[in-house]
């Protein structure tokens, strides 16, 4: 099974750079992506994303959510398509040989430019995103998130959140296969759809809220949040952070001026 | 270095103690093992003896609990309690928090107050003593129950403490990962350490178990030498249940119908072949048992009876249907399973409504009948009422074989059905599935249990590796 967002455990580039350097990657990236609404500037983004994930040997498990990025992009370009036509006609979603409704919506060319914007927007910063969880070992991040002075308990609950979405991908198969064997039958129609969704989610919800009191007795007696911190194996800057980080100020210095110019 | 004098507790928004006038002492290096159903309050004891239930839930306490010569009340709060005493709680998947066993361990060790050198050396030695040193960088997905359990124990020994309390440890375990539980526990309690032992399984502890106590309803109805306590015939039943006499002679069973056959059947998950070329027919009105150790494709091959799984290559015939042309909703009507946790299915308010789901799905005639006697079968009339997930364990397990029964299929097949239950819960519940036998159901279960295998089955498969390995009735 594809594991959503889970740290891969391996000894490359990515892994070796400390977590501050990342979180600045994730920012500027970011930040950048969001200002440019250059389609040739943002599809140059992804290539440098797709680069780096294979500097460090992390391609293949970034390209695991392709499936979900095709499905959303199609969303996102159906949906500005229909609601912000603007300038030229190029065709019609509905043929116009249709009667009364025919040529009802017209695809423009900026109702499809602002779809791939966003589109490509999204898939810069999920890339970005995936390829930080994908090599930060939680432990990592707890200790930089601690320096910077972030409270234990903020860092704590965005890990465990990320933990668990395996461990509930896996009982909420176990729980829909229980439930099939009892003649579950997903219901028709709006209602039906409601309704068929209390036999998964209740046993799902349930047996969580159990493993929570668990987790939190786990944590308050290995003194996470209150025990003093003896720093092991820290990771520490090194050559290669200080390379990315001037790749970043480089990156960041030629953007302005860009921007400012109105460029990209 | 544990003592409770007088110990009672009701938790909040409860009448019924959870614990009645307790009393144990548990001295330095050696080991007690509490055992009885389920619901007696083991579970309530281990909180209790540990000062969770003093730091951290309300409720109505009484008595005093003293850890290493100090009242709970007198310690910071539950990480100052947990350097004296470790907790390994029943859920392991709920105590690994991070990504790999060996961070687990050292985020463990870091909290501590000890300096670098010393977290490696404890770190290097508590990696070999669970003999975790092979898994340090499997992620909690990748490891299996018993590897995750001692991920769990590794992690609270990290915290430098001299007393363990583990609640339920092997419940889910196979026989070798029990072994090696044992195994481990033997050696840390060699090695000095104190240990509060919540078990079923007294034959794999019977070297290191000093003390046996055995709890019902809230209570302690006895505590000796196990030599001593075990010439009680009750404990015994309790604790080292005998299954014999249960089997009936059925008579020869060749000769009668099949009801399951399997034809050269092949599953692979990805690259790795679950089962492999397995051919295997179950004739009607039999008891047969399915053995062998975690990951040799049991539970692979009993989904392909109701196609939750379908197969790579070969066929499943189910009471002369081939399953590749009907659906699960189709086969629910002659095959039934029971998963190993009960709890993945319960989401109805009522017991009685829970057992209704699946008459209803199906569309079963008469259906306030087949409810009322399939609950009484289960031994469950009196909780018809009651909201599922307030049941014992033993009762939820009655009420998860129930659901699955009322639907009335020819076969009933079930996955671990005594995990977690005492002996005489245990018993029940083997009783109850020789009944549906005798009114001509198939039923065929999965277990680790050799024990109820040879004395409940009238036929033994044993898989390995994703093959038959043996087969005492094959025709």
């Amino acid at each position: 099974m594809a594991e959503i967002l889970q740290y891969v455990h391996k000894d490359a580039f990515l892994h070796r750079l400390h977590p501050l350097t990342k979180i600045a990657f994730i920012l500027v990236v970011s930040v950048m992506c969001l200002i440019s609404t250059n389609l040739a500037f943002l599809a140059l983004m992804i290539v440098a994303m797709m680069i780096f994930a294979a500097y460090g040997e992390l391609l293949v498990e970034s390209l695991q959510q392709l499936k979900l990025i095709i499905i959303m992009s199609v969303i996102f370009i159906l949906i500005t398509v229909i609601t912000m036509p603007n300038g030229d006609i190029l065709g019609y979603l509905i043929p116009q040989g249709i009667p009364y409704i025919g040529g009802l919506v017209p695809v423009t060319t900026g109702g499809l430019m602002i779809g791939f914007v966003l589109t490509l927007r999204f898939i810069v910063l999920i890339f970005a995103f995936q390829l930080f969880l994908i090599s930060t070992q939680p432990r990592d991040l707890v200790h930089t998130l601690d320096k910077a002075g972030m409270p234990i308990d903020y860092t704590l609950m965005f890990i465990i959140a990320l933990r668990f979405i395996p461990t509930l991908q896996i009982e909420g198969q176990r729980i829909h296969e229980a439930q099939l064997a009892r003649g579950f039958n997903p219901g028709k129609g709006f209602i039906g759809k409601i309704r068929s969704v209390a036999p998964i989610v209740i046993p799902l919800v349930s047996n969580a809220l159990l493993r929570a009191s668990v987790i939190g007795l786990t944590i308050d007696m290995r003194g996470y949040r209150t025990g003093t911190k003896t720093h092991v194996r820290e990771r520490t800057f090194a050559r290669r952070d200080y390379a990315v980080m001037a790749v970043l100020a480089v990156a960041v210095l030629g953007f302005v001026p860009l921007v400012l110019a109105q460029l990209i | 270095m544990i003592e409770l004098n007088n110990v009672s507790y009701t938790y909040p928004r409860t009448v019924q103690p959870a614990l009645h006038r307790i009393s144990l002492a548990l001295e330095k290096g050696r080991c007690i093992m509490v055992t009885g159903p389920s619901g007696a309050g083991k579970t309530s004891l281990c909180l209790a003896a540990s000062g969770v239930l003093h730091h951290d839930y309300g409720g109505k306490k009484e008595g005093s609990v003293i850890v290493d010569g100090k009242n709970v009340a007198d310690y910071q709060g539950l990480s100052d309690l947990a350097r004296n005493v470790g907790v390994v709680f029943d859920d392991p998947e709920a105590q690994m928090i991070f990504t790999t066993v060996e961070e687990e361990i050292l985020s463990a060790l870091e909290y501590r107050g000890l300096s670098a050198d010393v977290i490696e050396e404890r770190l290097s030695r508590i990696m070999r003593t669970t003999y975790l040193e092979e898994l340090k960088d499997r992620s909690p997905h990748h490891l299996s129950g018993g590897q995750k359990q001692r991920v769990a124990l590794a992690a609270t020994l990290a915290l430098g403490n001299d007393i363990l309390i583990l609640d339920e440890p092997t419940s889910e375990l196979d026989e070798h990962a029990t072994k090696r539980i044992a195994e481990i526990l033997k050696n840390l309690k060699a090695s000095g350490k104190t240990i509060l032992l919540i078990e079923h399984k007294f034959e794999h502890f019977r070297d290191i178990v000093d003390t046996l106590i055995v709890m019902e309803d809230g209570a302690i109805t006895a505590t000796g030498r196990p030599d001593e306590v075990l010439t009680n015939d009750h404990v015994r039943g309790m604790v080292l249940p005998d299954f014999s006499g249960i089997k009936k002679n059925i008579g020869p069973s060749a000769g009668k119908e099949p009801i399951i056959s399997v034809n050269n059947l092949t599953h692979c998950y990805g690259n790795v072949r679950a089962l492999d070329s397995i051919s295997l027919t179950i004739r009607k009105g039999e008891f047969v048992a399915i053995v062998g150790e975690n990951g040799s494709g049991k539970t692979t091959l009993v989904k392909h009876f109701n196609r939750l799984l379908s197969p790579a290559s070969g066929d499943v015939i189910v009471n002369g249907k081939n399953t590749r042309d009907h659906t699960i909703a189709s086969l629910a009507h002659d095959v039934g399973l029971v998963f190993q946790n009960p709890d993945h299915m319960f989401f109805a308010d009522t017991v009685r409504e829970e057992v209704a789901y699946g008459v209803k799905n199906l569309g079963i005639a008469d259906a306030d009948a087949v409810i009322d006697a399939t609950l009484a079968d289960a031994g469950l009339a009196n909780s018809a009422s009651l909201y599922p997930r307030w049941l014992s364990r033993g009762e939820r397990q009655r009420l998860g074989i129930a659901c699955v029964v009322a639907m009335q299929p020819n076969v009933i097949v079930l996955d671990e059905p005594t995990t977690g239950l005492d002996g005489y819960e245990a018993l029940l519940v083997i009783t109850i599935l020789k009944k549906l036998q005798e009114k001509g159901h198939t039923i065929i279960i999965i277990t680790h249990n050799r024990e109820i295998a040879d004395n409940c089955a009238d036929r033994i498969v044993t898989m390995e590796n994703g093959h038959i390995i043996s087969d005492t009735g094959g025709a």
